[in-house]
């Protein structure tokens, strides 16, 4: 049953990333790269990380994603420039690049992996758990993920100034 | 069950399509969407890896990816809106000197 759903999510992780990538209209890439979390999502609860599947869903589609659309929404859509942005000149050296990534991967899983088989562990990412190393072993690149978090607070506010100002 | 090489593939073919859209587009914000898929394809190796080694630290590096790329996704598009503002277009192209 969780190998159906695992092909299931997959099957819909890599048409919509195809999307993303190939679909002309902005909105249409933002709304597929939803379902690209939605279902990426889904698989880690398949892995049982239930707390950092969560905060995907939380983070990428409630609050990344819907300020990606936001922006979208801003620039004019309806503009020549905007619809007509033609592709890049480097579009096939692009693609094959991609495919060369793809086969380096699979004969990289192919050479790794093929004589053993690992099973899988019974970890379970519950938030209990995720927490307490969190908060212990791992305090010190949490604390210094507020600062960084700041720094992009004073560094959005200071484009927006001079913005203003020009 | 599905196996470890059966994610470490997803991720790659996830990668693989992120690679191909950052250089293919000419879109600023499709370059920085196709920038969200690489970083989709690495969480979920993580993730996979933390499942199948019983270690939890895979997860709390996802844990600080997911933040770090909401600050860049966060800078990143109000650089967009400035260049829009500016140029009035969203191409790569337009960004050809180094002052504006």
């Amino acid at each position: 049953m969780s190998s159906f759903f695992f092909y299931l999510f997959a099957t819909v992780l890599i048409f919509a990333s195809l999307a993303v990538v190939l679909a002309r209209n902005p909105l249409y890439n933002v709304l597929a790269l939803v379902v690209v979390i939605f279902s990426l999502a889904s698989l880690f609860m398949l892995l049982e990380a239930f707390f950092v599947g969560i905060i995907l869903l939380l983070v990428y589609a409630g609050a990344v994603l819907v300020f990606f659309l936001f922006v979208v929404m801003c620039l004019n859509l309806n503009a020549p420039t905007f619809t007509t942005i033609e592709q890049s000149r480097f579009r096939s050296l692009g693609w094959l690049m991609g495919l060369t990534f793809l086969t380096e991967f699979f004969l990289a899983v192919k050479s790794f992996l093929a004589a053993q088989a690992i099973e899988p562990s019974s970890i379970r990412g519950t938030i209990e758990i995720i927490g307490k190393i969190l908060f212990t072993d791992y305090l010190l690149p949490f604390e210094l993920t507020s600062l960084l978090l700041l720094i992009a607070v004073f560094g959005i506010v200071s484009l927006a100034k001079g913005a203003l100002k020009t | 069950m599905i196996r470890l090489r059966v994610y470490l593939l997803l991720s790659g073919i996830l990668f693989s399509i992120g690679v191909a859209g950052v250089t293919t587009s000419r879109n600023v914000l499709k370059i920085l969407l196709s920038l969200e898929l690489l970083l989709a394809a690495s969480n979920l190796s993580f993730v996979a890896f933390s499942r199948f080694n019983g270690d939890y630290t895979g997860q709390l590096i996802v844990f600080f990816v997911i933040l770090v790329a909401a600050a860049e996704v966060a800078i990143g598009l109000a650089i967009i809106v400035l260049m829009y503002r500016h140029f009035s277009t969203i191409q790569a192209d337009a960004l050809k000197d180094l002052k504006w």
